[in-house]
């Protein structure tokens, strides 16, 4: 307890710095920026400032990642209270926020995100300041063949929870590591898919996929799609009564905690969180009734559910250096990039630098809290800025950001060709995320597949009979077998014919 | 066929094909020395087996029509290309005015006074980008 306040005591130490704040408050408000923003999410927008962050000292730059991150989080859910604009993170905050809007209690809903969002954060920095050098120890029984494990679980929950189809999730994840095998093989030194090209032989380029698949395919959708958004003209009154304040807390509470808890789980993160937090609250709130139709229980578990998972999705990055979902993966870039390996060994060897990055997080809470609750009026005028000003200004941040991955404006075509991808992605239903987290995984998953195999002298049992791999995989399989079962459960219903049987996808 | 579910299939079994017919022509090795070709093999006949799976799906279920709108993903990556070639030989400033009216052609409504005043603003981004953080870029 002591050394966890003494820890939390030296991080603030480095948090409170000039420019270490100076980062926080721009990743806060870029964060929120974005957030607001229709047609750019967290995931677009890490990786347009990645390249930006090269020349900026290592603290700082994870800091201002970080806030970029949560604070997206925070500026999703004002424009989906005040005008019903989902982005990938605030699909609930729709639903109770925008029916307040509609009754003409705006200023009550944002405040009650607002707060809440606070509780959250909090209570998820408590948890992760706690929990991270725990689950760091544990991280250190793990072998090669549990790390491979543990990447499957990951990228089964990851394609389960964002696309809701296990097997198009699934495709985009092997896409993913397939696009992380072009290059050269660590292990034979071999080149690999580079078609002759040279500037293939160190791989493809993170930021120019990321860009890609998010930046230009989501502009082009947003342009395909032409929806003219009219802006917020209502009035806001942020001052709550204290009956109305005294009904945030304890459901803010239960969100940080449901959001805390799947914030860790592989493949968690805010967008799960919210679902369970608004779910749970329907069922034990005292004013239950309401949910659905305007309450502030109905803003305030989602909200500290989304910002508490936001921030315990790294544990598992910090902690064991597996990331849990696509934004962890662009982060967890950003960590080798300043040359970090996120893992068990990254808090003895880099205090500074994580109890930094946790206290950070506290002082962008309040940040957070200021820029969402008295400013939040300013910021909806961020909305009148048309869109055919917004993309070519996003283009050009495209173009900037790969240019300056290695000042080469070639690039740029790489950028292009996954722009296309990233479009025909789009086009075919598929979600790009899962494909990031394969993407950065993959060479981990090869070298720990192959070192475990290594060990077990060809021998596939190696991962059956370690206990932690054993288990991950069984969890795995009972999962699949599920999921074909419910396939045929819903399609013998209607009476239709069986459909084809989808094998179990081999493991290993 | 116009099927979404159909062209995903296809699809997938097309990149998996891709990967898994070149993997196939490096060194394998045995499981317990994996070649390079190995992993990328595995990988890739995984994604074919769900590219399958998809396909065959996909004619029990009920057909989505798969929209596509070549036009503005065309004007998007020319601009980009635009940008890239005009950078490498001419400049970077003429590279982004380029890219701003080109692109703009997209946009639901045109006007020159604004591509101009977008142009502007972008270069003068550009500048404090190059003097404040310290990136080099091309400008001039």
């Amino acid at each position: 307890m002591m050394e966890v306040l003494n820890n939390l005591a030296f991080g603030f130490s480095h948090a409170l710095t000039w420019q270490n704040l100076m980062f926080c408050a721009i990743g806060c408000t870029v964060g929120t920026l974005v957030g607001l923003l229709p047609g750019l999410g967290p995931l677009a927008t890490i990786s347009l400032l990645l390249p930006l962050t090269y020349s900026i000292p290592t603290q700082g730059a994870l800091i201002m990642l970080a806030g970029i991150y949560y604070g997206a989080q925070y500026g999703d859910s004002v424009s989906a209270i005040t005008m019903k604009i989902p982005h990938a993170s605030s699909i609930v905050a729709c639903i109770d926020g925008y029916q307040m809007t509609l009754k003409g209690k705006t200023g009550l809903a944002l405040f009650t995100a607002g707060v809440s969002s606070f509780i959250g954060g909090t209570v998820a920095i408590v948890v992760l300041a706690f929990f991270a050098p725990m689950l760091g120890e544990v991280a250190f029984l793990f072998g090669p063949a549990d790390y491979c494990a543990l990447m499957l679980v990951g990228f089964v929950c990851v394609s389960f929870v964002t696309t809701g189809s296990l097997l198009n999730g699934m495709a985009m994840c092997l896409i993913g590591v397939l696009l992380g095998q072009i290059g050269t093989d660590v292990t034979s030194g071999m080149q690999r898919f580079t078609m002759n090209m040279d500037f293939l032989a160190d791989g493809v380029g993170l930021v120019s996929i990321a860009l890609g698949c998010f930046g230009i395919a989501e502009i082009t959708k947003n342009l395909d799609n032409r929806d003219e958004r009219t802006p917020f003209n209502g009035k806001i009154n942020l001052i709550p009564t204290w009956p109305e304040f005294k009904r945030i807390i304890p459901s803010a509470l239960r969100g940080s905690a449901v959001g805390s808890f799947l914030g860790i789980l592989p493949g968690g993160g805010p967008v799960i969180a919210q679902f369970a937090a608004y779910a749970i609250d329907k069922k034990v709130s005292k004013y239950k009734h309401e949910i659905g139709s305007g309450a502030i229980e109905g803003v305030a578990g989602q909200a500290a559910a989304d910002e508490a998972a936001a921030r315990t999705s790294f544990i598992p990055l910090m902690a064991i250096g597996i990331p849990e979902n696509a934004v962890m993966a662009l982060m967890m870039a950003a960590f080798i990039v300043k040359g970090i390996q996120p893992g068990p060994n990254m808090i003895a060897q880099h205090p500074d630098l994580f109890w930094g990055l946790v206290a950070s997080m506290w002082v962008g809470n309040c940040f957070l809290l200021i820029l969402n609750v008295p400013l939040v009026r300013y910021w909806l005028s961020v909305f009148k800025i048309p869109y055919a000003v917004l993309f070519p200004s996003i283009l050009f941040f495209c173009c900037i950001g790969t240019f300056s991955v290695n000042n080469n404006l070639d690039d740029i075509y790489t950028t292009a060709v996954f722009g296309f991808i990233g479009y025909m992605f789009l086009r075919l239903d598929l979600d790009a995320a899962p494909l990031m987290l394969g993407f950065i995984l993959g060479p981990m998953l090869e070298e720990n597949f192959r070192r475990a195999l290594l060990i077990g002298r060809g021998n596939f049992m190696v991962f059956l009979n370690r206990p932690i791999s054993g288990t991950l995989l069984g969890v795995i399989a009972i999962f699949i077998v599920w999921q074909i079962a419910s396939y045929f459960m819903k399609s013998r219903r209607p009476g239709a014919q069986p459909g084809p049987q989808p094998d179990p996808v081999p493991l290993g | 066929m116009n099927d979404r579910n159909l062209a995903r299939g296809l699809f997938l079994i097309a990149i998996s094909l891709l990967f898994g017919l070149q993997a196939v022509r490096y060194p394998i090795g045995t499981f317990s020395r994996a070649g390079a070709g190995l992993f990328p093999l595995m990988v890739s006949s995984l994604l074919l087996l769900i590219g399958v799976i998809t396909l065959v799906r996909s004619r029990f279920e009920t057909h989505v029509p798969i929209t596509f709108n070549p036009k503005n993903i065309a004007i998007i990556l020319a601009s980009l290309c635009g940008f890239a070639v005009i950078s490498a030989h001419v400049n970077m400033i003429a590279g982004i005015v380029f890219m701003v009216f080109f692109s703009s052609i997209a946009a639901s409504s045109r006007s020159w006074v604004r591509s101009l005043k977008i142009s502007a603003g972008l270069v003068a981004m550009a500048f404090a980008f190059q003097k404040l953080l310290g990136l080099n870029l091309p400008l001039y």
